[in-house]
């Protein structure tokens, strides 16, 4: 091979692969809007993403896998947690986590309630772009998908009085071991449901015809399958039989009033 | 030196080097925090203190590719420099724009884009840096018209990086098209035309060192770098996969970024070969350990540590963890870092007027040795901190946090290993600020004195 020989392999060559991934952007543009629901950008959305930017958040967390590993991947946080959950935990971080116990505390940014909810817009329609399902399962912020799998970690403590965090906490405590058969990932269910979602689904179970408890409400509905679980059965191999929750009942008589409704409160924020 | 305005890099690699030094502060600081608590994170969280370690990289690693560029080009167009004044008033507004930044971070003036933090008026600085960059350099080959391909391609390499800067001015309102040309700068730069600048550095150094037939050289340089853009373009596609575009992008992807391995692979048996026809013979052994180092380093970290995690089907678990952080300070180091200082130990004993058989001083070996094993330590640490968070977060479930918890010893090796790097880095600049300078002969002036502005 001679010198000009390699330069034309070189120019040639790198022309030829310059073309075809110039083809192929103007390709990706014109799948963009169907793939990224591009008509759902709002200008909250827009603003919110102003919000991500100025406050530098992609420096410690990733989003869509991308940004630093300081802080949890948030692709799906907004369907994960819920908007009332982020926009109490976004007012004050310090209320949910605790810096002594987990290393690290998210540092409150300060923001104004409309950037609050500027920002779990702009998450929100982060959560829904089609990326090939990723991430390939839940990547959970704290807790376990499965449990038994945090085996030698520190037990959950509130870090405030927050009926939200003591409710979060006390998931994870054994006594009660909620974690031990519900998980609060989409999809994972263990011996009992998956929790994901379950303040929607009360929602949607009290105003159902063949509901019979006497909930009225969801939060009502919510207390009323912890203290007395057969009254509104989930149909599963291990959930039930013979018109029988499987769950064990006297969580009432176990667990204070006030820590029922810090579970209510909680499991409330899975929306 | 042969030419009196190669002495303008002097002051480039004084800039650089500095810069080299701040950024080893906050990577301390910032693997620190991974350890926690962190008592200083009121006024220096970690967001600031990892923004202001890669930004310091990137302005450092650039104002040592500047200062390379300004020693090579007269000596390969065998001129003076078109204005040393332009290159000294350059070289101001540069660091200018630098500690711009750096201060604004601290203050919270950013974009928060990802290594594009900087904000616009800054950019746009650096836009004017580089074309009164690329004028100067440009107006020296043309005067004299002479061009070698070794000068070409890095300055090819230079040219095309301000070009890629350009979709960094831009904002979309669209996330995933944003990311989208965020890595057009960000992986079209290190994965791409940098290579250019490595590779035409690199066979400078090959043939001033090993006095290998500069035909050769550059014949294989055209081979070098065609192979770096085949795989390097559509490569791109391996910061693609889970962004929201079309599917194809992933089968793409996992082929060309398997093939980027060969173009660094093809680069350190390129100095292999050098280094066997042509021999070691040349007195500056410490400029040779830092040349065959970065050929070496950049083949293992940016190529194989690179395909680690470049298949769509291992991305897919990997994607977003410290597996990332195990490439990426391996790829940088080896590829970039080590280049520019190679130059930087290369050009030294003309720049301080040394005699070149004045031979290695100890002080610099251990500097090299010791950013290795730093460096090896850092990304074995990173790799185990990665693997263990793949495992235990994204393939069993466990929570982020309750995963940081887990993987700590690992960050603690990060701390050790990074500390034994630092030694490292700071004796390489006790070598070049303070022993270098006395080592001198007594008969020869400071050349780099003498490079005062003449236009």
């Amino acid at each position: 091979m001679t010198k000009r020989q390699t330069r034309a392999f070189f120019l040639g060559s790198t022309g030829v692969f310059s073309l075809i991934f110039l083809a192929l952007t103007i390709d990706s543009h014109r799948q963009f809007p169907a793939l990224t629901h591009a008509d759902q950008i709002t200008p909250d959305v827009i603003a919110g993403k102003h919000v991500w930017h100025r406050k530098n958040c992609v420096n410690c967390h990733t989003l869509l896998g991308e940004g630093a590993y300081y802080a949890p991947d948030l692709t799906k946080i907004a369907a994960q947690r819920g908007a009332p959950y982020l926009r109490s935990f976004l007012a004050d971080p310090a209320k949910f986590y605790n810096e002594e116990r987990d290393r690290r505390l998210m540092p409150n940014l300060k923001l104004t309630a409309q950037e609050i909810d500027e920002v779990i817009a702009f998450l929100t329609w982060v959560g829904k772009i089609d990326n090939h399902g990723w991430p390939p399962r839940p990547i959970l912020v704290s807790g376990a998908a499965i449990p038994g799998t945090n085996v030698g970690g520190p037990v959950p403590q509130p870090a405030s009085n927050d009926p939200v965090a003591v409710g979060q906490a006390l998931f994870g405590q054994s006594p009660p071991a909620c974690f031990a058969c519900h998980s609060t990932a989409p999809g994972v269910n263990l011996v009992g449901p998956s929790l994901a979602g379950i303040g929607a689904t009360a929602e949607a179970r009290v105003k159902a015809a063949d509901y019979h408890g006497k909930a009225t409400d969801a939060v009502g509905y919510i207390r009323e399958s912890i203290l007395d679980p057969s009254v509104d059965l989930v149909a599963g191999p291990t959930y039930s039989s013979n018109g029988q929750s499987m769950m064990p009942p006297g969580f009432g008589q176990s667990l204070e009033p006030a820590q029922v409704d810090a579970l209510v409160a909680y499991l409330m924020t899975l929306k | 030196m042969r030419y009196r305005t190669q002495a303008v890099a002097y002051p480039y690699f004084v800039v650089a080097l500095l810069l080299y030094g701040l950024q080893m502060v906050f990577g301390i600081l910032s693997i620190t925090k991974y350890l926690g608590p962190d008592p200083i994170k009121a006024f220096l969280p970690f967001d600031v203190s990892k923004e202001i370690h890669t930004n310091l990289l990137l302005v450092w690693v650039l104002t040592g590719f500047m200062g390379a560029t300004y020693w090579l080009v007269p000596e390969e167009s065998r001129t003076e420099l078109h204005s040393p004044r332009l290159a000294y008033w350059q070289l101001g507004l540069w660091t200018l724009a630098g500690v711009t930044a750096v201060v604004g971070y601290l203050f919270g003036w950013t974009e928060g884009n990802k290594l594009l933090e900087q904000p616009m008026p800054v950019k746009l600085a650096i836009v004017v840096v580089m074309l009164m960059f690329l004028y100067n350099i440009g107006m020296t080959i043309w005067k004299v018209r002479r061009l070698t391909t070794t000068e070409g391609v890095l300055v090819a390499g230079l040219a095309l990086t301000a070009i890629l800067y350009l979709p960094a001015l831009v904002t979309f309102d669209n996330y995933t098209v944003s990311i989208y040309y965020r890595w057009w700068t960000v992986h079209l730069w290190v994965e791409g035309v940098w290579e250019m600048v490595q590779g035409g550095l690199l066979a400078y150094l090959l043939i001033r060192l090993s006095g290998a037939d500069r035909e050769v050289m550059e014949k294989w340089l055209y081979v070098i770098v065609g192979l770096t853009f085949i795989a390097g373009i559509l490569g791109t596609a391996h910061h693609y996969f889970w962004i929201g575009v079309p599917g194809y992008w992933l089968p793409l992807g996992g082929f060309f970024s398997a093939l980027e391995p060969l173009a660094f692979l093809g680069m350190a048996v390129y100095a292999y070969m050098a280094m066997r026809r042509s021999g070691l013979a040349h007195p500056n052994s410490l400029a040779l350990h830092w040349t065959m180092g970065s050929a070496i380093f950049s083949a293992l970290g940016a190529g194989v540590l690179g395909l680690a995690h470049t298949w769509p089907s291992v991305n897919r678990w990997t994607h977003g963890t410290m597996i990332t952080a195990m490439h990426a300070h391996m790829a940088f180091f080896g590829a970039y870092v080590m280049i520019v200082l190679a130059m930087i130990t290369y050009a030294s004993p003309g720049l301080f007027g040394h005699d070149q058989e004045a031979g290695e001083s100890p002080t610099g070996l251990w500097a090299f040795w010791l950013q290795m094993a730093g460096m090896f330590g850092m990304t074995m640490a990173f790799a185990a901190a990665g693997i263990s968070q793949t495992y235990l977060e994204r393939i069993l479930g466990l929570g982020y946090l309750e995963t940081q918890h887990k993987i700590q010893v690992h960050f603690l090796m990060v701390l050790a290993t990074g500390l034994l790097f630092v030694l490292g880095v700071g004796l390489y600049l006790y070598d070049f600020f303070f022993l270098a300078p006395r080592r001198r002969t007594a008969s020869a002036a400071w050349p780099a004195a003498a490079a005062e502005p003449e236009d």
